[in-house]
């Protein structure tokens, strides 16, 4: 279509310049030959020039005048194709994908077969997951280039991936019949299998089956293709066929645990011994196998099981297998299997000391053999972390001590002693355990990083960084460079340290950060758009894109928003009134020694904080530089976050939502989101969407113990609104009914308490229910009950009475009675021992004690 | 001599490219090594009997669904009860009205079933 403003031939060169200069990066003479074209009075409002201008000012980092020039360009000339092909190029750099494809769609109504803009607009679809849409630009593009496989292939995509099965395999199937497959041809065989893929989402098993055996040969990917086999020949209960195809992938690889479940299921084996034969065989016929061996200590009790764990113990201690408690770690979920294991264990140690060997009987054979000084180290380990499992702490370090002294280069050992520590509430140790495993070894960055975690358990957020140093790129903080490289585990227990330490900003500031990481891996998957078209790599291809659209469903992202949900909360619940507020009433209490060292301390860090942001601002600067020419692939600069701003925030509670939105999409099926949506929506007041969350624990667990809390705040705040609109008031009547039936809340929380009496958890959530009712002291004599008949009467939930004591029952004389007697329970945790034994570290008490009532267990 | 409409192909083909590299010049350069130019021949009669069978299911989902917007846009709805919902349930506007519309304007319905 030719332009509504044509330029005369001399122009229209420099036009033609300024295309190629764009094109070859030489942005300064693109300027410089819009210049001369714009500079002509009869030309000054040629759109086009006036669109490219503003691209190449786009690419030299001045989005301002590249907009304000698009657009003049765009005005000056709504019917070129070209110019709104700019204004979405310049919409995508932005990354507002919506805006980019409305413009594309505008240049295509002027120019409707340009491919290439056709091609842009299906990438742009298919990210923003407009598969409608998709599916007509692929039409369209198959249309206009019938040649090209890429066609093909994308236009049976869009039929697969909106689920329109049948059309997405004639598609398939017509490009395949064009294809001639060279001698291992590795597209071909992706190709295959996923037209494979496709029938059996589409329920075709048989049809499966037939192609699978039919184009066998021509499919590189043996293992895949006899998985799918086995799998399809199960699901059609081809019962023969299958079992042959598992014991050949067996063979293959005897170590999937997987293929051996499925070889039951294929020959039908109903009842444990049947099981357990079938085991046997494979011992012998893969003795060298662990799967074998360890599969069976699932299913099997009582003397079959003692026998078969006791020559699993003695081969892997013999050996020397450092992680065989984590390998059998699962087998403790069965509690009856815990004794057994515990005495057979003990009587090897009992043995070793006396004889060498793993039992008496053993030395009394003529000839024995004498285990290894190992085999003796192994066992002592092993009844270390037997020990800490049960949380029987002091057996647990007499043991791991006892190895310790036998060999105290096992840092294995040192790593045993922190994680024992560490479940046993007393954090500090196990930094120093953990601290003294690093530098026995500090080219091992597993135990380098397990140490910084520890540390940020602990609080001590600079010691971590500088542990992580160690291993970071030089010349830029670890911080950053952690951030550059989404190390999120690291990030997340920050942020939980900083949320410990009541240091919002900074919690909030790696929430964020992590929030950015999943919103980067999304944007990462537009490459993939054409190179796994190109490349064939379809059956991955589907798979990224489903793994994109519920990315958010990872665990970091949940840990992260809910760190930042709890301390918008807290932000909400304590507004900042100033910030120096909190440092005055921690100087009220020091001596003027300790207040003049203080200040010197405040100087020095502020003085070092300066220095530091030059340094930074220096780097950033060369980095610019460095990088003047790709900024424009970085896509458009993010805000920075600054803590202060973070914690400042005007409406933290909307900030709360942004978090909730992706976790109510994503993770609906777990609890505590809907404990933090409870919690975010109490505060607005907003009785229906408390109401839903309610109504999404109840569907998911109705006797969750955090839900009754809920329940009970939720009534009382019904009770105390006025003015409830008819409607509203219908509907939380309705569904209470359904939740609570008749009763009044005193009685429904009476009758819970004494439905749940071995549950710690329960009674805490019914002694707050109480509270809320009757305000009385009985709650107190409730809650601080320490019986042994309590199920969970654990690190954790003792510490959130405690916590409750101090901060929502307010009642001091019954918080210290109460952190007296969980001393006795649990002698090691820091937030149960008292004050007096800390003095030995003056300068430290003050943050320990407001930290150790939040340390996590 | 270039006419304008040439030197309007040159334009369609410059700003594409530049475009490509953009993104990801690897990728444009993949472009010019796997890029297949073997012809086929496109839409034989099975495809074109399956694109008519899909033609018409999708214009049949079309007409259901224009049906039920229609059915829609003939319920009338309350804006006090728009409103209500919106500000109870925090959702966008046009989403508590659809919702409402859905359920016959009936308050009650919506609200419970919003709550689920």
């Amino acid at each position: 279509m030719p332009s509504s403003q044509p330029l005369p031939p001399k122009e229209n060169t420099l036009f033609k310049r300024i295309l190629k200069c764009y094109e070859q990066k030489q942005y300064k003479n693109s300027l410089k030959f819009a210049k001369a074209i714009l500079t002509n009075p009869k030309y000054c409002d040629h759109g086009e020039t006036l669109a490219m201008k503003g691209l190449t000012m786009n690419c030299m980092g001045r989005k301002e005048e590249a907009y304000d020039y698009v657009r003049r360009g765009l005005r000056n000339d709504l019917q070129s194709h070209v110019c709104w092909h700019v204004y979405g190029l310049l919409q995508r750099s932005d990354r507002k994908y919506d805006e980019a494809i409305k413009c594309y769609r505008n240049a295509l109504k002027w120019d409707k077969d340009n491919i290439q803009i056709l091609r842009d607009l299906s990438l742009l679809q298919i990210q923003m997951r407009d598969l409608e849409g998709y599916r007509e630009t692929r039409f369209q593009l198959l249309q206009l280039r019938p040649a090209q496989r890429v066609s093909w292939i994308g236009y049976a995509m869009s039929h697969h991936l909106s689920k329109e099965y049948d059309m997405a395999l004639r598609v398939l199937e017509e490009f395949r019949k064009t294809q001639t497959p060279k001698p291992y041809d590795y597209e071909h065989s992706e190709l295959l299998l996923y037209q494979n893929e496709v029938m059996r989402e589409s329920g075709m098993f048989n049809e499966a089956l037939n192609h699978l055996e039919t184009y066998e040969r021509q499919i590189c990917d043996k293992l895949a293709a006899n998985e799918i086999k086995g799998a399809l020949c199960l699901r059609l209960g081809k019962m023969k066929e299958a079992e042959l195809i598992y014991r050949d992938l067996i063979a293959r690889n005897p170590e999937n645990h997987e293929n051996y479940r499925r070889l039951e299921e294929a020959l039908g084996l109903s009842n444990d011994d049947a099981r357990y034969n079938m085991y046997k065989q494979f011992r012998s016929i893969y003795p060298r196998a662990e799967a074998p061996r360890r599969l069976p200590l699932n299913f099997t009790f009582g003397d079959t099981f003692c026998q078969l764990i006791d020559e699993y113990l003695r081969r892997a201690l013999h050996k020397g297998v450092p992680p065989l408690f984590v390998n059998i770690k699962s087998i403790y979920k069965d509690k009856e299997k815990i004794p057994a294991i515990e005495k057979i264990v003990l009587s090897y140690l009992e043995s070793l000391e006396k004889y060498c060997t793993f039992s008496p009987a053993d030395a009394e054979k003529p000839d024995y053999d004498k285990e290894p000084p190992t085999a003796y180290l192994w066992t002592l380990f092993y009844l270390a972390q037997h020990y800490d499992y049960l949380r029987e702490t002091t057996k647990a370090l007499k043991y791991i001590n006892i190895a310790l002294d036998h060999t105290p280069t096992l840092i294995e050992l040192f790593v045993a002693k922190g994680r024992i520590y560490k479940h046993a509430g007393d954090i500090k140790e196990s930094v120093a355990c953990l601290d003294e495993a690093q530098s026995q070894d500090t080219a091992d960055r597993y135990i380098n990083s397990k140490c910084a975690k520890y540390m940020l358990r602990a609080n001590l957020v600079k010691e971590a960084e500088e542990m992580c140093a160690k291993f970071t790129r030089e010349g830029v903080s670890s911080m950053d460079n952690l951030n550059e490289m989404q190390c999120m585990w690291f990030q997340i227990e920050c942020a939980k340290s900083y949320q410990r330490m009541h240091n919002y900003g900074e919690a909030l500031k790696k929430c964020h950060e992590i929030d950015r990481h999943f919103s980067e891996i999304i944007e990462d998957q537009f490459d993939f758009h054409t190179y796994c078209m190109r490349k064939m790599t379809l059956r991955a291809y589907v798979g990224l894109l489903r793994l994109e659209d519920v990315i958010r469903y990872h665990p970091y992202y949940f840990k992260a928003a809910k760190i930042a949900i709890e301390v918008y909360i807290d932000i909400h619940d304590h507004p900042p009134t100033d910030s120096d507020k909190t440092e005055e009433i921690d100087t009220e209490n020091l001596t003027p020694k300790e207040l003049k060292k203080l200040r010197s301390k405040q100087r020095r860090a502020a003085r070092k904080a300066e220095e530091k942001k030059k340094e930074e601002e220096k780097a950033e600067s060369r980095h610019q530089n460095k990088n003047k020419h790709d900024t424009e692939m970085d896509g458009p600069k993010e805000e920075e976050l600054v803590p202060e701003k973070l914690a400042k925030v005007d409406k933290p509670l909307e900030q709360a939502i942004y978090f909730l939105k992706p976790l109510q999409e994503f993770t609906s099926h777990l609890v505590d989101t809907h404990l933090l949506a409870f919690d975010i929506y109490y505060r607005k007041d907003k009785l229906l969407l408390m109401l839903q969350s309610i109504k999404r624990i109840w569907n998911i667990d109705s006797n969750n113990s955090r839900l009754h809390f809920c329940v009970c705040r939720f009534v009382k705040a019904v009770e105390d609104k006025k003015d409830i609109a008819d409607a509203v008031s219908s509907v939380i009547k309705q569904e209470l009914k359904k939740l609570i039936g008749d009763q009044d809340m005193k009685t429904f929380n009476e009758e819970f308490i004494a439905r749940n009496p071995n549950s710690l958890e329960h009674i805490i959530a019914g002694a707050q229910g109480k509270y809320v009712y009757s305000n009385s002291d009985s709650v107190i004599d409730l809650i601080t009950q320490l019986g042994d008949n309590l199920e969970d009467r654990n690190l954790q939930n003792c510490t959130e009475v405690l916590n409750l004591l101090c901060d929502f029952f307010k009642c001091e004389s019954a918080a210290e009675e109460y952190q007296r007697k969980c001393h006795e329970l649990f002698p090691f945790a820091a937030q149960f021992a008292a004050p007096q034994e800390e003095d030995d570290h003056p300068e430290e008490s003050k943050i320990t004690t407001k930290q150790a009532n939040s340390i996590p267990s | 001599m270039a006419t304008p409409s040439d030197g309007d192909v040159e334009q369609k083909q410059a700003v594409s490219s530049s475009k490509a590299k953009k993104h990801d010049s690897g990728a444009a350069d993949l472009e010019k090594v796997t890029d297949y130019h073997e012809e086929m021949e496109i839409v034989s009669q099975d495809m074109t009997d399956a694109m008519s069978h899909l033609g018409d299911k999708i214009k049949k989902e079309k007409a259901a669904r224009a049906q039920r917007e229609q059915e829609l846009a003939k319920v009338k709805v309350r804006k006090e009860d728009v409103d209500l919902v919106v500000n109870e349930m925090e959702i966008p506007k046009f989403k508590a009205e659809r919702i409402l519309k859905e359920h016959n304007g009936d308050l009650v319905a919506t609200l419970t079933a919003l709550t689920d």
